[in-house]
């Protein structure tokens, strides 16, 4: 199977997600963000690649 | 006499009853204490002098009356600097939040510990936003473990491991989202509990993970966590997340020990990611429980990467404003995990949500079968401050990370929890996870107890000398 994490360009997934919360990050930053988000990225990764029931739902808690 | 910070929450019950040492005399010792020790140890952000000084003088003016006193009367403690303390800033260990309005009233729990006379002797460091295991705070400076001040106290709640286990009070509250209670208890040498997701109020903390967040006791031995504990239940209809359950009594039944508890060690991830020392520990804990077998959960590793990214997204997204407009007074060592965090599609997070159904789906049918699962609950003892890595199954990991990666999954199911300290061959503490049916603290008390009685988890201050 193809590593996903590997194949996304995250750095341009961190430059369009600066942009759309309307972050303003130097060069340092921007490295630091995307070391952690590759991080975050591949503990996703076999998250993402697990079959859940259609039928699962979230574990909230939310009560009206 | 024993000085008071040597005696139980009953024996100073006793001892005040009968008139051998008054409140004022215990928040004048507790507060000379701490101004000897804390600046060595920097366990505290702040103390409340005049609070505890006042809270003294009503207690004598109580007994003075003759009538009862209160379960918790003049017992010394302190809270983690993210529970509300009224005419105080709630720092949540973060200097951004120094400049906010003075809290308006006490947090739930900190109302309800007053009410039972217990005495507020200060609020108590931690990391950055409860963002942490090592309480390394770039801002209010690093706790230092009262057993060797050259090593980390754990965190995130290190301030109030660090004063339970120095003799500065009695208990400390912290709060537990990934492991911070139970690590730096185990760090410290002292009793956690982690108490079941929902079961107690969060109502005037600093939220960090609204999904994740528990608060609950430090203590020295499990007879003063338990009536802590038993003092901090109740109904709190302002907490959206706490639990419809009755309040369980846990104190009048300690000493059922471990009778009919059928205990387990968990092993795969568990006894994996753990060095020898972890391992003699859960060894000599298991023999004492009378653990006969070993119990698989599956998926554990998948669980941990589920809490870290739930923990990522709703921390990122909590301080997503600030990161924006002020991201210069943000922890370094925090800021831009924070802002990855803030990143993270919305698909990895609902996956992470419902995934977190489906694990607890799988562990809890274990729990007919058992009703005390052992488990590390630090990889291993307390590492120097600074220091980066830990060398775990012959790979380096990160300290900062890897401290919480075996009390993670058993929070991400929001299971009830109690840490208590063994003494490892190097001399340092390391704890054991006695892990419960949800709404069953009263079992892994239990549990504690039965080790304390044997000898194996020893009731140990560690006054710091500067």
């Amino acid at each position: 199977m193809k590593n996903r994490s590997a194949a996304t360009d995250w750095a341009a997934y961190v430059s369009q997600m600066e942009s759309v919360l309307a972050l303003e990050l130097d060069d340092a930053r921007r490295q630091e963000v995307l070391v952690q988000f590759s991080r975050i990225a591949q503990m996703a990764e076999p998250l993402m690649a697990l079959p859940l029931d259609p039928r699962l739902e979230i574990a909230g808690v939310y009560r009206a | 006499m024993k000085s008071c910070e040597d005696l139980t929450i009953s024996q100073l019950h006793h001892a005040l009853q009968n008139g051998d040492v008054s409140a004022s005399e215990i928040a004048s010792a507790t507060l000379d204490n701490i101004e000897k020790s804390d600046p060595t140890l920097n366990a505290f952000t702040h103390v409340t002098r005049d609070r505890m000084l006042c809270e003294a003088a009503k207690i004598d003016r109580l007994r003075a009356s003759g009538a009862t006193l209160p379960p918790l009367a003049a017992v010394p403690y302190a809270v983690k600097n993210l529970l509300d303390v009224a005419g105080e800033v709630t720092l949540a260990g973060a200097s951004l939040n120094s400049s906010n309005p003075l809290a308006k009233h006490d947090a739930w729990t900190v109302s309800r510990l007053t009410r039972q006379g217990a005495m507020l002797s200060g609020m108590l460091n931690m990391d950055a936003y409860a963002y942490g295991f090592t309480t390394e705070n770039s801002h209010y400076g690093v706790t230092r473990n009262p057993r060797d001040i050259s090593r980390i106290a754990g965190g995130s709640s290190g301030g109030s491991a660090a004063a339970v286990a120095a003799g500065l009070v009695h208990f400390a509250l912290g709060s537990d989202t990934n492991g911070s209670i139970r690590v730096p208890a185990s760090l410290s040498g002292i009793l956690g509990l982690k108490p079941t997701f929902g079961r107690i109020s969060r109502s005037g903390s600093q939220p960090f993970v609204a999904s994740l967040d528990h608060i609950g006791p430090l203590a020295r031995c499990t007879a003063d966590l338990s009536q802590v504990y038993d003092a901090m239940q109740g109904s709190d209809p302002q907490d959206a997340f706490q639990a419809d359950k009755p309040n369980t009594e846990t104190f009048s039944r300690l000493t059922h020990g471990q009778q009919g508890l059928r205990t387990a060690v968990l092993g795969g991830y568990f006894s994996t990611w753990c060095d020898d020392d972890a391992k003699a520990a859960v060894q000599l804990v298991a023999k004492a429980l009378e653990a006969q077998e070993t119990v698989e959960i599956p998926q554990a590793e998948l669980a941990r990467s589920a809490a870290f990214l739930i923990t990522a997204s709703e921390g990122g997204n909590q301080y997503l404003p600030l990161l924006r407009s002020i991201p210069q007074q943000f922890e370094p060592l925090s800021r831009e995990r924070l802002l990855a965090g803030a990143m993270i599609p919305a698909a990895w997070y609902v996956q992470a949500q419902r995934f977190r159904h489906q694990f607890q789906q799988q562990v809890l049918p274990l729990f007919e079968h058992w009703d005390i699962l052992i488990a590390p609950s630090t990889p291993c003892s307390a590492t120097l401050i600074g220091q980066e890595t830990i060398r775990i199954n012959d790979a380096d990991l990160p300290t900062r990370a890897s401290m919480g990666m075996l009390t993670q999954p058993i929070s991400f199911l929001g299971l009830p929890v109690v840490s208590v300290p063994l003494m490892t061959a190097s001399g340092l503490p390391i704890g054991l996870q006695l892990i419960a049916p949800p709404w069953r603290e009263d079992l892994c008390l239990r549990a504690a107890w039965a080790l304390e009685q044997q000898g194996l988890v020893k009731l140990l201050a560690s006054p710091v000398t500067a």
